[in-house]
């Protein structure tokens, strides 16, 4: 019996070294370069940071396509890592996944993705969708904006009005005076809200700032345009820093990130005005019964600037082919109906609750808005469809250079610093400065 | 001394015939069959892709710069020229020094109060296990709600205290009070763990020390500075260095309180900006070089001092 026993031991042992050799071997070696060809009958994976769209949906998808669809839902720190992780690895990660526009570059650069016009007919799709731009650089299309979110202005129109304030700014200068009437008034302690936590939301408002002052922050060489003093991106950093020494700005918010001050202050009332908000949050975040107390109080403004209302940055999220996936047309077919135009006012609720994807901001199809606009399924539809229309710019017209991470790291860091007084404004745009022309020239 | 010895029984004249010594002399597969899968994970998962890490450090191996290329000890110079890593790393060490010191006190008093049975002392162990069994990253969202300028805990509590009479920003302002910040939240994760080691210590303690030591008219405290910690020192050495270890690799509690700000920011977290945002994996592999380095040097220094062997 024990002889036996001992037989089925050293047998279970022996299976057990095999599957691990064999887990290891997977593991640690595998390259699937062979991509298939197939479009039907084929299970295909996507991964967004984002809840997948209604089931009903991703159904009638596979009905129509033969194509199976695997959704993967990844915060987005968790999938950019694992994008660089498989993309260096060469391993198969997903067959469709997010495409940052501030990676742009550095996917562009590290050809991780598939060209989208190899698939889609990319030119056509320029005029519907203004933010293509964002995703191109060096002639080729990385990604495919699915969502239109870009800065925007948002203001406590309440708060304004108990602050004797009828017209709403828009400039720069009247806002700034607004902002401190409303201080001055009583009415909040603090009126305005900058994300002074180190993270890529404080360099997206810098951004947004530069344009309000009537600049930009790199040219098409990646050369910084904030050096001098007169220049729009450090008076942007001024003004920001300055917001916060005069107390528009509350002296907590050198830790609050962007959502953290748009879900726990402006929705809860304690401040008064988003510079650089989100397209969406008004009706996603402060008309919402449930995550807000200032429901119908908020509404877009067109971004005050220097003479009259500035640019608005966009900021899209993106979603493209990466070069491991293992069904690349099949990710391609099924981009092509996940940003289609009928999908994109479904998502955004012009068909009803049933078809309407929750974690959706707004479609990138000018087509769509202007159909839900219509329709009066976006709150703040008038401003918005505009602004998309007319106002909307990418923030580095070529797409974001590759070495934007860097850049972004450099922007968030010292612009926090200048704000928690450890170095002053000057210093910080000097840094930031210095940190541009380096990458830039390739050091 | 008090010894444990293994039951002994008589040996059989059969046990030790000729034919059987032989036989036990035979090569047997077994145990090495049954070690090898978590061999072969070992090998496979942890060991070549350490001998993977110190080959590449080596190497330039930045994928917005290809080709791979060797370059000696480029990565290291480069990490040593950076104005912004030697901050991170004096912050880190400042996280090792307050996370260890705090720690181990914090855990040697825990112990000793578990150490005595009373009512709920399971119950009280089983919520102190609670901090160790949450994921850094929960801690430092839950922790965010005490530290918080704006609408925080902790400036309400002093607020209703009256000790201070407006919210004040805790976090970034000054670097020193901002990692012992980040790092009480860290000792607050970590104690737990201390705390069982050295009560696992604690309990192998023969009772009849501390009654003969009472009967010599040893005070409370003479008893446990002359029998407590030399004899709890095994399990405060271990204690100690997992302390060093999850210090030196602190990632999540100020990634999550304090982002990516220079002042709080880990050797940690500098290494995945520098591997997985500028994708320059060379350098990436020599920061992690140097850690494991630092952290094999330090929990040796740590068992050194630390350690001794004790025999009851």
């Amino acid at each position: 019996m024990f002889s036996s026993l001992r037989r089925n031991v050293r047998l279970t042992a022996g299976i057990a070294v095999l599957s691990s050799l064999a887990v290891l071997s997977t593991a640690c070696g595998a390259d699937d370069s062979g991509a298939s060809e197939q479009t039907s009958g084929v299970t295909i994976n996507v991964t967004l940071g984002a809840q997948p769209p209604p089931q009903a949906a991703l159904d009638a998808f596979t009905k129509s396509t033969g194509i199976k669809v695997n959704w993967t839902n990844l915060d987005w720190d968790s999938l950019q890592t694992k994008i660089a992780a498989a993309a260096t690895a060469k391993t198969y990660f997903a067959d469709a996944t997010d495409v940052d526009w501030s990676r742009v570059g550095q996917l562009g650069k590290l050809n991780w993705f598939y060209p989208m016009e190899n698939y889609l007919d990319t030119k056509a799709l320029t005029a519907d969708m203004p933010q293509l731009s964002s995703f191109t650089t060096d002639g080729h299309v990385v990604g495919i904006p699915y969502d239109a979110s870009f800065l925007v202005a948002t203001v406590n129109k309440k708060m304004f009005a108990d602050a004797g304030i009828t017209t709403m700014p828009t400039t720069i200068d009247q806002y700034t005076q607004n902002l401190k009437q409303i201080k001055q008034k009583g009415v909040v302690q603090y009126p305005l809200n900058i994300p002074f936590a180190a993270a890529e939301g404080l360099s997206t408002y810098w951004y947004q700032t530069t344009a309000a002052f009537g600049g930009k922050v790199l040219d098409k060489d990646g050369k910084p345009q904030f050096t001098g003093r007169g220049s729009a991106g450090y008076k942007a950093a001024q003004w920001m820093v300055d917001a916060l020494k005069q107390g528009l700005v509350a002296p907590g918010n050198i830790n609050v990130t962007d959502s953290q001050g748009q879900q726990t202050l402006m929705a809860h009332g304690q401040t008064a005005s988003v510079f650089g908000d989100y397209s969406g949050n008004v009706g996603s975040l402060y008309d919402v019964p449930a995550s807000s107390t200032v429901v119908h109080q908020v509404t877009y403004l067109p971004t005050p600037g220097v003479d009259g209302p500035a640019p608005n940055m966009s900021n899209p999220d993106g979603i493209g082919i990466p070069v491991n996936a293992k069904y690349p047309k099949a990710a391609a077919k099924f981009i092509d109906w996940f940003t289609s135009a009928k999908n994109q006012a479904d998502f955004a609720g012009l068909n009803g609750p049933d078809k309407a994807w929750t974690a959706y901001a707004m479609p990138s199809r000018l087509s769509a808005v202007e159909q839900l606009n219509k329709n009066g399924n976006i709150i703040g539809g008038d401003t918005l469809a505009e602004l998309l229309k007319s106002q909307a710019r990418p923030v580095f017209p070529g797409g974001a250079p590759k070495w934007y991470p860097q850049f972004s790291t450099a922007v968030y860091s010292n612009l926090h610093s200048a704000a928690t007084g450890a170095i002053s404004v000057d210093t910080a745009i000097k840094t930031i400065a210095d940190t541009a022309d380096r990458l830039a020239s390739g050091q | 001394m008090t010894g444990t010895r293994l039951p002994t029984r008589p040996v059989t004249t059969s046990e030790t015939s000729p034919g059987q010594r032989k036989k036990r002399r035979r090569f047997d597969l077994l145990p090495y069959v049954l070690v090898a899968p978590l061999a072969v994970f070992i090998v496979g998962l942890a060991l070549v892709p350490a001998g993977f890490t110190v080959v590449e450090s080596f190497f330039k191996v930045d994928t917005l710069d290809p080709p791979t290329r060797f370059i000696g000890l480029g990565n290291f110079r480069q990490i040593f020229l950076d104005p912004l890593l030697r901050t991170t790393v004096v912050n880190t060490l400042g996280y090792v020094v307050i996370g260890t010191a705090l720690s181990t006190i914090l855990g040697i008093a825990m112990a000793v109060t578990l150490q005595h049975r009373f009512a709920g002392r399971s119950l009280l162990i089983a919520i102190l296990v609670l901090p160790w069994a949450l994921p850094g990253v929960v801690e430092g969202i839950v922790w965010t709600g005490i530290w918080d300028a704006n609408t925080g805990l902790f400036n309400s509590v002093l607020t209703s205290l009256h000790l201070i009479d407006h919210y004040q920003v805790f976090l970034g302002q000054n670097r020193w009070l901002t990692i012992f910040l980040i790092e009480i939240v860290q000792v607050w994760q970590i104690t737990p763990l201390s705390a069982l080691l050295v009560l696992a210590a604690l309990q192998n303690i023969p009772g009849d020390l501390y009654e003969s030591a009472r009967l010599d008219g040893c005070s409370g405290f003479q008893a446990f500075r002359r029998i407590t910690l030399p004899l709890a020192r095994p399990g405060i050495a271990v204690a100690m260095v997992q302390a060093v270890i999850a210090t030196l690799n602190v990632f999540d509690q100020p990634y999550v309180l304090n982002g990516a700000a220079p002042a709080g920011s880990s050797v940690m977290i500098q290494t995945y900006l520098v591997s997985f945002q500028n994708l320059n994996f060379g350098e990436g592999y020599a920061l992690s070089l140097l850690v494991t380095a630092t952290t094999l040097l330090m929990s040796l220094g740590v068992v050194k001092l630390v350690y001794r062997r004790v025999e009851y």
